[in-house]
């Protein structure tokens, strides 16, 4: 890379502008990067379904990564103006973030057929692509300053990460002040404050194509956004499709978008017993995230419809007289109904979404006709193990109603999502909130395989049983309907006569008894047999995994809270055997795209990053070459394998994904920052290999006090918890900031030519980790895959003293 | 040119428009043998009428040009508006089961495509198909009209109400997925009728569940197949 001082005119580059301009560019389209990579999560999940943290990741790292390639292609044209360069990719990343959103929407583009039309994935490559543009205009912006500019890397580094933790810091009391459709508008400011610091030249003129391109940013603040297209498979896109749809209410927030909309066609009744032959009344449906959320029946509160006895979730009513109830999420007012029309003395709810509450509550009160008179309920605005941790009052049945919703997944569709209250503390915690002979009970789809229901089965009697609670057969009913099922587990064992109640009630509704077994009809088909047979063995067959079971039905904890991952990759073979050609709409979506996304995220790495950095390389031995690439590919790897792994874990102790996602993020960013400010005490080998050590240490140790104090933090307020959680990645995260700026001085101060690369590197790498976080929380749980994280810095640190030596000797 | 010169050239080029037309068609008649023979008859539909029935229902038609050439592949694909239309072999499965009769009055629920309907219109005396989708209802019913199936008639509604003028039925069969059977399809279904639905949650699988009334009235269900449909719209 030439040393020579840029020549053009019109350039930024002067001593005394520098870091007053430079810098503070740099933080503000540091933190419009960041509000952009939670915004899109926000869009994303509203557009299509929310499993798009570890894509959105993927694609900033990759727009980055390819940012620093592009440079060192075009390195010799950016010597020659490289501050005129840097402010131009300023001015073009602020309106980029903007644009690509709006022209990824006219990529037709639904992950939904990613498995059956081949025709998708490139769509999705272009979709995917799209979004990245934004990442990579700033990563240009980022790189230009200590890559051309000769700055130090630690500042600017320290810049870009103070920016970000900014940029995370607004973007979540921005989505409390933004419709989700004008949530880019904050990335788009933020861009338009950095390009304020890049319009003139070094002379202090006023450049007027950059007042122009800031005019046009300015332009775009001020039109309409463009409409949300959402996936047509959506339940939103769905429902107002019916003829005389519209939507009565909504509200947004941190935990996400919230709409009821009322159309005549709406009659929802999961699981209806056969025996009803009444109507069911008008129906409002709520919606979170255009995902099905609860129903809201017309003047429901003022005559509670009788459709609403006639479900497999009423049993623990029929087992209970005037029963204390909580309920664990709000499904608009069903529940509530539920639970007046069949003798409630009091109900409780705890939902956590603000919005959700305030919708239903305020907004719908005049459709819905309020709570039933006579019934005293409560709403309370907090997590359920949150709840469950703190509040001290005693129940007599506690209701997890439709298990297999996206009501108990904090990252909607099943498989990818955690969902801290089925894991055996969670149940553990609801269990102790029980008074005598008092009931948990879930409800949920019924599939083929039986999966939900034998699953919690399983946690139920793992959790009785570690309470000596035995045998745990003996405090179990299990029922299904049509296509539900219902669940109730107690501490203390059935009577007979008890039983002879659910016998009766499934006679008389026409469900299916199938627990206890004794009190269960004989007979039924093959997937009836099955079904029994599964529920038979959960409650009294051998404890631990059936190796062979086509379906991953152990009790999950919270150190791996997927309660709907049911996919063993081991009998994935023997699964599409047997299924032959129909295996697709069995296989879990949310773990398929996740696979789908990691593979297509890794073609574009490989072909931008890369392939470019494999030709562009000059003048670096191999050796070089393997230890840069070694060394910045553990970071990369590392880097994101931490930082996701504690943002999953964060959800359990802050309540939801944004929460954790702004603090996770933002928080690591903050603190890397700061290390990166400092980073220049630290590049002797000596020093680093302290750093190295002490990264590996804070970060096991981290997470370890983390978890160990999940439990008592879980009862504390939202301002303790925050502190806690920011407390315990802080050492880590300021350590983590340390290496890359170390290891990029290093290669500066033999020439930078091998900088790029690393960049590459490092991005692939990065990429590829974002989603490798999620699979390694999906299969071998948080701590192993902080553990992995950290033995991958230890690397690191031995290839550190190699980086650049080779290069200089 | 004299008359007898004229009548020959026609007969001519008719006979070559037919042929072109059947030339055309060609290739879809051995992909949808290939598609009764693999993906319906060898997976347990057995029943001759069903089979022959498939055998003669242009599946290709019924989907939009783009997806033609996949339309005798085994998986659904899609038709606008977030629809689908079923695979092959659900299609027969269904069918089968409902042990359609020349007499029977069949009701449809979600119409979609029409394929569903044509089919069953090939076995049964009168096809009655409710669509909630505008869209979809005249592009079905303009489909199946093209196509000649005088006995199928198309409207657009609700179709949890079912069709009540036109009750009972002798058979229902509703191809898009609900949570619950509806109660004014059980009350419209006749004394010895038969009814199919897919039972469950959307982006799941679902149970397809076999109700039988019998002469007295009385109704007995069974879960007969695990399946994955679109959901029943507003259910």
């Amino acid at each position: 890379m030439s040393t020579a001082e840029p020549r053009d005119r019109g350039d930024l580059v002067f001593a005394g502008a520098k870091a007053e301009r430079v810098v503070p560019a740099v933080f503000f389209l540091s933190a419009a990067t960041l509000a952009n990579e939670i915004v899109l999560i926000r869009l994303l999940s509203f557009r299509f379904w929310p499993h798009f943290v570890p894509l959105i990741v993927s694609q900033a790292m990759l727009g980055f990564g390819v940012a620093g390639v592009a440079l060192q292609i075009v390195r010799r044209r950016v010597e020659r103006s490289p501050g005129r360069l840097f402010a131009w990719m300023v001015l073009l990343a602020a309106p980029a973030f903007d644009l690509a959103f709006r022209a990824s929407q006219f990529v037709s583009f639904d992950p939904f057929l990613l498995l059956w039309d081949p025709v998708a994935w490139p769509r999705f490559g272009v979709f995917f692509f799209l979004l990245a543009v934004p990442f990579f205009l700033s990563g240009c912006a980022m790189a230009i300053p200590f890559a051309f500019l000769r700055f130090r890397p630690g500042p600017v580094y320290a810049a870009s990460f103070a920016g970000s933790a900014a940029g995370a810091l607004v973007a979540l009391p921005f989505l409390m002040l933004a419709p989700t459709g004008w949530l880019l508008r904050l990335p788009l400011a933020l861009g338009a404050v950095a390009c304020a610091f890049v319009l003139s030249d070094k002379g202090g003129g006023l450049r007027k194509g950059r007042a122009a391109a800031l005019c046009a940013v300015l332009f775009l603040l001020v039109i309409p956004p463009a409409d949300l297209k959402l996936s047509p498979y959506k339940d939103l896109a769905a429902v107002r499709n019916l003829p005389g749809a519209r939507e009565i209410a909504s509200r947004f927030g941190i935990s996400g978008d919230y709409r009821a909309v009322f159309a005549p066609g709406v009659h929802s009744a999961p699981g209806l017993s056969i025996r009803f032959a009444g109507e069911i009344p008008p129906q409002a449906t709520l919606f979170a995230d255009g995902e099905q959320r609860g129903i809201v029946p017309k003047d429901g509160g003022r005559t509670p419809p009788a459709y609403l006895g006639y479900f497999p979730a009423v049993l623990p009513y029929r087992l209970f007289e005037h029963p204390r109830v909580l309920q664990l999420g709000l499904r608009g007012t069903e529940g509530v109904l539920t639970a007046a029309a069949n003798g409630a003395s009091s109900v409780t709810i705890v939902e956590p979404a603000q919005e959700l509450v305030r919708l239903v509550r305020e907004d719908l009160s005049e459709f819905s006709g309020g709570w039933p008179g006579s019934l005293p309920v409560e709403i309370r605005e907090e997590g359920a193990r949150n709840f469950l941790a703190r509040d001290r009052r005693i129940f007599d049945v506690i209701e997890a109603a439709d298990i297999s919703s996206a009501t108990f997944s904090s990252l909607g569709v099943h498989a990818t999502g955690e969902t801290f209250l089925l894991t055996r503390e969670g149940i553990r915690a609801a269990l102790a909130r029980l008074g005598e002979g008092g009931l948990l009970a879930f409800s949920g789809w019924l599939k083929a395989p039986p999966r939900e229901n034998v699953k919690i089965l399983r946690t139920i009697r793992a959790e009785l049983s570690a309470a000596r609670l035995v045998p745990a057969a003996d405090r179990v009913a299990a029922i299904h309907g049509w296509g539900t099922f219902s669940v109730v587990a107690r501490r203390t064992p059935f009577h007979p006569a008890e039983i002879d109640r659910v016998r009766r009630f499934c006679s008389d509704y026409g469900y299916s008894m199938v627990w206890p077994a004794a009190g269960a009809e004989a007979g039924g088909g093959a997937e009836e047999r099955a079904l029994r047979e599964a529920v038979s063995d959960a409650m009294t067959g051998p404890p631990g995994e059936r190796e062979t079971e086509l379906f991953d039905l152990s009790p999950v904890t919270d150190d791996s809270p997927y309660f709907h991952r049911f996919l063993r990759l081991r009998t994935l073979p023997e699964f599409k055997r047997l299924l032959g050609s129909q295996w697709i709409p069995f296989v879990e979506w949310g773990i398929v795209f996740l696979v789908l996304s990691l593979g297509v995220s890794l073609v574009l790495a490989a072909m931008l990053l890369l392939l470019p950095a494999a030709f562009v390389r000059d003048g670096t031995g191999e050796a070089a070459t393997i230890s840069v690439a070694g060394y910045f590919s553990a970071l990369g790897l590392a880097y994101m394998l931490v930082e996701l792994t504690f943002l999953k874990a964060g959800i359990l102790i802050l309540g939801d994904t944004i929460r954790a996602a702004g603090l996770a993020i933002g928080g690591f960013s903050f603190f890397s920052g700061i290390g990166s400010a400092v980073s220049g005490r630290w590049e002797s080998e000596r020093a680093m290999k302290r750093v190295f050590a002490g990264i590996a240490v804070c970060v096991v140790a981290g997470f370890v006090i983390l978890s160990a104090a999940a439990s008592p933090l879980l009862a504390r307020g939202w301002a303790m918890r925050t502190a806690a959680f920011v407390a315990t990645l802080a050492p880590a995260a300021f350590l983590m900031g340390i290496p890359f700026p170390a290891a990029i001085s290093r290669l500066a101060a033999v020439g930078g030519s091998a900088i790029p690369f690393a960049w590459a590197v490092n991005g692939f790498f990065s990429v590829a980790g974002a989603s490798l976080a999620s699979i390694g929380a999906l299969w071998l749980g948080f701590r192993w895959t902080v553990v992995i994280g950290a033995v991958l810095y230890v690397m690191a640190g031995l290839l550190f003293p190699r980086v650049g030596r080779e290069i200089r000797s | 040119m004299s008359f007898l010169r004229l009548v020959t050239i026609a007969a001519a080029v008719l006979s070559a428009a037919l042929h072109a037309a059947l030339a055309t068609d060609e290739p879809y008649l051995q992909k949808r043998a290939a598609m009764v023979r693999d993906q319906i008859e060898r997976e347990g539909v057995t029943d001759p009428r069903v089979l022959a029935a498939m055998r003669d229902v242009p599946r290709h038609l019924f989907v939009s040009p783009s997806f033609r050439a996949k339309a005798y592949e085994p998986y659904p694909l899609p038709i606008g508006e977030g629809q689908t239309i079923s695979q092959p072999y659900i299609v027969g499965f269904m069918t089968q089961i409902l042990r359609l009769k020349e007499t029977d009055r069949v009701l449809e629920v979600g119409t979609g495509s029409g394929y569903q309907a044509a089919v069953a219109a090939k076995l049964a005396a009168e096809v009655y198909s409710v669509e909630i989708l505008e869209s979809l209802a005249v592009r079905s019913r303009r489909t199946l009209s093209d196509l000649g199936f005088r006995n199928v008639v198309v409207r657009q509604g609700d179709g949890y109400y079912g069709w009540e003028e036109k009750a009972p039925f002798d058979a229902i069969i509703v191809t898009c997925a609900g949570g619950h059977i509806p109660p004014p399809l059980l009350r419209q279904l006749g004394n010895g009728g038969r009814m199919i639905m897919p039972v469950g949650g959307p982006f799941m699988t679902q149970n397809l569940v076999f109700i039988e009334k019998d002469a007295r009235g009385s109704i007995t269900h069974r879960n007969v197949l695990p399946v994955a449909f679109v959901r029943l719209l507003g259910h």
